[in-house]
């Protein structure tokens, strides 16, 4: 049957054509994918069945354009000669694509393989970003609470009040704050470089062996009292509290202290000691000078009743007449220093005080050696609610016994400051450069009868009566040695600003 | 017998002569490979339910009309070359003769059909391409997503 060639030939060369075409484009999508991600096996696997599918399409379509191209030039005869080495390539080429087909299966599971051992190295990798977050995280957080720590620690040692102060496994002073500084009087500086302990700053050694005993036998002192004694000699009682750090994260033994400064607290319960003593011995002395005072009254009475008529023992009752007054005088001080108020007060002003008692001193003999200087308070007047002849008699009392404090010395001086404080109190300050007060008298010095003069040149009652006036005025008197030479009085007063109400 | 045997061996006619039809049944067989090779890749794609994205669908497909186009060429190799049941013959530029062994029309008509096997193939490799084409814009798609959205 004769059948037009022409159907078969377009077809068969224009699919030969087509298929090199499509097989090549085919090719580069592989490729791309390929490009695309390289540990993918099944894209590996896409682009050797492209490859196979271009060896094919061009093995194959070459030699049917080659077979149509030999039988339409009339040379059938080359075809056949060599249309069995081109049916080889092409069966090859086909055998090629049926081959690597086969291995889809494999190549799957490899790929499924990859991908899963992928995901779990995603899945690790996240995990241990997250562990790696959360550490950085915990480790931010570790180190904020750490720096607040030492933050808050720097800032108990810096402001503490007390003194804190840190040693070395010698007991000398690593560290210390700035309330240790103030109290011991030494700079840190020299502390440091001097490599002094805590020992160094007692008044006794005998103590800082005492506690030493303590530290190396109970490993702590609680709170144990003693006296720190600073450059300028001066003495300050501390409380001491300390203990032994083995320390941690390598850091060596070490010791640790806080000393507290209880001179202020002692001194005091010292002044209230004295103050219920004063009390106490008041309500006694009124009481005896109620007692004695009635009967003098009654002697002085017959006395002077017996001197109207001649008896011949006149001298005698005169006798009796003055040693009856110099008892009442004394009976009186004794009251004045007991008394418990009852006479009215008004506006006194303490410059005018400190300036009668002055110009009345000043023409006494004893008082023509001595230098008094006046350093009053240029400010408001000072005004204070009480009797004028009472505080006089006080100023007169202090500056009589600061006079007799400095008669053996050549250049004599007494003191008299006046000041306002930030207590709303007006301070009168009587001081010498006298002899001092023997620590040991100082707590004794405002009893009654108490006295260091010789017999027969004081009562001991000038300073019980000061004491007496000031207190009945709502006042404070103290008296302390000077750092330099000689005592100091010091009377602080209520002040009373407004004239209007006395 | 055992030593007469090995004392005096026959010729071993070691090498075969292979005839002139060799080549055919290879081919044939070769076909038949590629075939099969497509009816596995055809199941396997369904068996990984990889038919339900678009790409590997349309693979499946080109691997289904490679599948008839081996089946198209073994069939057409079988009555030319290897049983010789058809004879073509080129007359001119224009015609061609084919004539069957028992002068069957249908068998003309068969094979003159199957003659036309680039209807098959061509489009079988242009779904491969097409189902690559799917596969990579899939994968672009992916990477893309991917990248926007890792932090």
């Amino acid at each position: 049957m004769i059948f037009s060639s022409l159907p078969i030939l377009i077809v068969d060369m224009v699919g030969s054509v087509a298929m090199v075409i499509i097989a090549v484009l085919a090719l580069n999508k592989a490729r791309q994918l390929r490009e695309l991600d390289h540990d993918n096996a099944i894209f590996l696997y896409l682009l050797w069945i492209s490859t196979g599918f271009a060896i094919f399409a061009v093995s194959r379509s070459f030699s049917h354009i080659l077979k149509q191209f030999l039988i339409l030039t009339a040379n059938a005869e080359v075809w056949h000669s060599i249309s069995p080495y081109t049916g080889a390539v092409n069966t090859v080429s086909f055998m090629l694509v049926g081959l690597i087909t086969l291995f889809f299966n494999q190549s799957w599971k490899i790929n499924e393989k990859i991908l899963s051992s992928r995901e779990k190295l995603e899945e690790t990798h996240i995990k241990l970003m997250s562990l790696n977050q959360t550490l950085e995280q915990k480790v931010v957080e570790r180190t904020e609470m750490l720096t607040s720590s030492e933050h808050k620690a720097r800032r108990i040692l810096e402001q503490s009040l007390d003194t804190i102060v840190m040693t070395d496994e010698n007991l000398m002073v690593a560290e210390i704050n700035q309330a240790g500084t103030t109290l011991t009087g030494y700079k840190k500086s020299d502390m440091l470089d001097k490599k002094m302990s805590i020992g160094d700053f007692m008044a006794k050694s005998s103590e800082w062996q005492r506690f030493h005993n303590l530290l190396n036998t109970h490993e702590y002192i609680l709170n144990e009292e003693t006296d720190f004694l600073r450059p300028d000699r001066s003495q300050v009682r501390v409380l001491i509290t300390g203990g032994i750090d083995y320390g941690a994260f390598g850091c060596g033994k070490s010791f640790h202290f806080i000393i507290k400064n209880i001179n202020d607290k002692k001194q005091m319960e010292q002044q209230i000691a004295q103050a219920d003593k004063l009390a106490a011995l008041g309500e006694m002395s009124a009481g005896v000078a109620h007692e004695i005072n009635n009967p003098l009254g009654i002697i002085l009475g017959y006395t002077q009743l017996m001197l109207k008529e001649k008896s011949g023992f006149e001298e005698d009752l005169k006798t009796i007449e003055k040693h009856v007054k110099n008892c009442r005088e004394v009976v009186s001080d004794l009251l004045s220093f007991s008394r418990k108020g009852g006479k009215e007060m008004g506006l006194v002003d303490v410059h005018k005080v400190v300036d009668g008692v002055v110009k009345f001193l000043g023409n006494h003999t004893d008082f023509r050696k001595v230098d008094i200087m006046l350093d009053l308070w240029d400010g408001e007047r000072l005004l204070v609610k009480g009797h004028i002849q009472e505080l006089t008699q006080v100023m007169i009392n202090l500056m009589i016994n600061a006079c007799h404090a400095i008669e053996d010395a050549e250049n004599g001086q007494i003191e008299v400051q006046t000041r306002k404080n930030d207590k709303d109190q007006v301070v009168i300050c009587v001081k010498d450069n006298g002899t001092g007060i023997r620590k040991r008298y100082i707590s004794r010095i405002f009893d009654p009868f108490f006295t260091t003069k010789p017999v027969g040149r004081g009562t001991g009652l000038g300073l019980s009566v000061g004491y007496g006036i000031i207190r009945r005025h709502g006042g404070e008197i103290t008296a302390t040695n000077r750092k330099e030479k000689g005592a100091a009085f010091t009377i602080c007063l209520p002040v009373n600003d407004n004239p209007d109400t006395p | 017998m055992l030593l007469a045997g090995l004392l005096l061996p026959p010729d071993a006619l070691a090498i075969q002569i292979h005839q002139g039809s060799e080549g055919i049944i290879v081919h044939q067989v070769g076909h038949l490979f590629f075939l099969l090779s497509m009816v596995v890749l055809v199941f396997i794609i369904t068996g990984r339910n990889l038919n339900r994205e678009k790409g590997w669908r349309m693979i499946q497909y080109s691997a289904i009309l490679f599948v008839l186009w081996n089946l198209d060429t073994i069939t057409a190799h079988f009555f030319d070359n290897q049983i010789g049941a058809v004879t073509v013959e080129n007359l001119s530029l224009r015609r061609v003769k084919i004539s069957a062994e028992s002068n069957s029309e249908f068998l003309v008509h068969f094979y003159h059909a199957l003659k036309l096997d680039h209807l098959l193939c061509v489009p079988a490799l242009f779904l491969f391409y097409r189902g690559l084409t799917h596969i990579l814009d899939r994968e672009k798609h992916n990477q893309k997503t991917a990248g926007n959205t890792e932090p």
